[in-house]
């Protein structure tokens, strides 16, 4: 009987092994206590942020008082002014940067270290994020030293920096996707390298620069240990505001902050996912 | 008129190089219909890269209408190319496709719009102008992407395969379409295809290119009637080759004789062959069946099998030196049977290898 079952074709042959991975024991219960200990936090971190009471274990009414009192609280104001200062730029320059770096190394041709010249742009991404952050902590003293300038200015190299491998990953993935004929065609009708670069590759590579830039928005609005050592005095981001309230227990006004920043985040990520589906 | 002067294009470098031409020279009158015709490999799709601005040559020099274009990148010959995967911007309406070129040259906005306008009249598309590129089938992407290239009313249209995407009825409709459009612009086409009866069919000439090189440039008949080389006649057709031996040359003429037969006077594609055997091109429609034993009979074989294919019935048969032929007749001999074939001496042509 096992004979004909050989022959069957792929698609079906595919779909018994689903099947059969389904029926292993302990799959389905395995994959609901993995998904639950995952999500199950956040859900009661964002239930309680509209719990009208000050505990965060014990539930009474529904109240939105922490999200008035988080607005209501000039701490918590000007750490998200500096958060999305720092994000908003950081993106925008490191978007840029990628973007070069993603064109030059698929349509540069093949030049001299190339492929070294991936792997350092990737290379951030595998380094521990605490060894970079000491690294620039001792770097930018020195450099502020040298130079005897202040400002948040630091702060945002140092998120730059650590954005554009993230930034860089979509932008090269669509343009490595992307037929080259596009731009042959365009210079055969009279388009500059510049024109071509304007009117064709730019717009169809757009899907993959906002992915990337949402991906490096979300990464630098994220970053504690860069920021905790880098950051100077009054440039305090939302998460290190979070983290330096949780030390004196954590209260509903954290919840409602923190939901805010999960709904930002995962409204980033979804629109990335969606823009780079379409269009494909 | 593109002229086309030693070109020759290797890819790569040392030991590694490709050659793609290797010494290539051609002459593309203006206002042609010109079709590089070959298998795969060959060396067209070089040649019209190479035309286009896509690719520089190695050496030699390509000239259109007199200036030297074979170092100027694409954007600066007026030249226009229909790819093979047509390559329309689908971020763009089929409008704006159209008008890509003629915006990239900074043409006045009403120049552009009126030309748009025309060339959707001129594919029949007047329609679909407001549609994305994406909501076309095949067909009409192939019509958008004639109609971007030659908006810009470029002095040559170079097509890449242009066809070979379509389905067998669309791409009998696309090849008179081609040609009308030819017509009605005067622009000079080159057409590149692997496909011989589409080279046929369509081209004021046709060069048949074969390793990099062009074997022979001449109107359709003249390819098929009077191949030069075995390549060519082997490519083009379903030509029977068989071996008879050159007496001499009589003027131009080569006499021919096939076994003990009679002398013949044969056109020839070389006139410095030593007397000998040679190769003779016998295309299948021009053999007519005889008796074995009579004095026509230029050639004895015996009839292995027929297959009837509507208009007539192809026969193959077997020469006496094992050489399999086929014939195009009307009515087939039953296999086995020992028949003479004899044909007008002036159909057939002594090969120059």
């Amino acid at each position: 009987m096992a004979e004909p079952l050989r022959h069957k074709p792929t698609f079906l042959r595919r779909a018994t092994g689903t099947r059969e991975l389904r029926r292993q024991p302990l799959f389905t219960g395995l994959s609901w206590v993995v998904l639950l200990l995952l999500y199950a936090p956040i859900v009661i971190l964002i239930v309680f942020s509209f719990n009208d009471n000050r505990s965060v274990v014990r539930w009474t009414e529904f109240s939105l008082r922490w999200y008035a009192a988080a607005l209501d609280n000039g701490d918590i104001r000007h750490a998200a002014v500096i958060s999305i200062q720092v994000a908003a730029t950081a993106t925008v320059i490191s978007t840029m940067i990628a973007t070069m770096a993603a064109l030059a190394t698929t349509r540069g041709g093949g030049f001299f270290g190339r492929s070294a010249a991936i792997a350092l742009i990737n290379q951030p991404l595998m380094i521990p994020e605490i060894v970079t952050a000491i690294a620039t902590l001792a770097f930018f003293s020195m450099l502020r030293q040298l130079t005897g300038l202040s400002g948040l200015g630091w702060l945002i190299l140092a998120h730059t920096v650590f954005c554009i491998p993230f930034a860089f990953m979509p932008v090269r993935a669509r343009l490595a996707d992307m037929s080259e004929t596009f731009e042959t065609a365009a210079a055969d009708l009279y388009a500059t390298p510049w024109q071509a670069f304007r009117h064709v590759t730019l717009p169809l590579l757009m899907p993959g620069i906002l992915a990337g830039a949402m991906l490096a928005f979300v990464v630098s609005l994220d970053d504690v240990i860069i920021t905790l050592l880098v950051a100077g005095p009054g440039e305090t981001t939302l998460p290190i505001y979070i983290l330096g309230q949780i030390r004196r227990g954590v209260t509903p006004e954290v919840n409602a902050v923190s939901t805010v920043l999960i709904v930002l985040t995962v409204a980033m990520v979804a629109m990335t996912f969606l823009l780079q589906r379409n269009r494909k | 008129m593109i002229d086309v002067r030693h070109v020759t294009k290797k890819f790569g470098e040392g030991a590694t190089a490709v050659m793609a031409l290797e010494d290539v020279s051609l002459i593309i009158p203006e206002g042609s219909f010109f079709t590089l015709l070959g298998p795969s490999g060959c060396g067209k799709t070089t040649l019209l890269r190479l035309i286009a601005g896509f690719e520089l040559p190695s050496e030699g020099e390509i000239r259109l209408d007199g200036d030297s274009i074979g170092h100027l990148p694409p954007h600066k010959r007026p030249v226009n190319t229909v790819f093979q995967n047509y390559a329309l911007f689908p971020h763009m309406s089929v409008a704006r496709n159209i008008g890509f070129g003629l915006e990239m040259l900074k043409r006045p906005k009403t120049e552009i719009a009126a030309t748009i306008e025309e060339m959707l009249d001129l594919v029949q598309l007047g329609a679909f102008a407001a549609r994305r590129v994406d909501q076309l089938s095949g067909g009409q992407q192939q019509r958008v992407a004639l109609a971007r290239a030659l908006a810009p009313r470029p002095k040559v249209l170079l097509l890449d395969e242009p066809l070979s995407a379509l389905d067998l009825k669309l791409r009998k409709g696309m090849q008179s379409e081609l040609k009308r459009l030819q017509a009605e612009t005067g622009i000079t086409f080159v057409f590149v295809t692997h496909d011989q009866s589409e080279a046929l069919a369509m081209s004021d000439q046709i060069a048949v290119m074969s390793a990099g090189a062009v074997q022979q440039v001449g109107t359709p008949e003249d390819i098929y009637t009077a191949p030069q080389s075995r390549f060519v006649a082997d490519f083009i057709g379903d030509t029977n080759i068989v071996t008879g031996e050159l007496l001499g040359y009589d003027g131009p003429m080569a006499q021919i004789r096939f076994g003990e037969g009679r002398s013949l006077s044969v056109k020839t594609a070389s006139a410095t062959l030593v007397p000998g055997p040679v190769h003779v091109a016998l295309r299948p429609e021009t053999i007519t069946i005889c008796d074995a034993a009579s004095d026509a009979a230029l050639l004895i074989g015996t009839v292995r099998d027929a297959t009837y294919f509507g208009a007539g019935s192809q026969m193959s048969i077997r020469l006496e030196d094992g050489t399999e032929i086929q014939a195009q007749v009307d009515r087939p001999s039953p296999a086995g049977t020992l028949v003479g074939l004899n044909c007008d001496s002036a159909m057939l042509q002594v090969l120059a290898d």
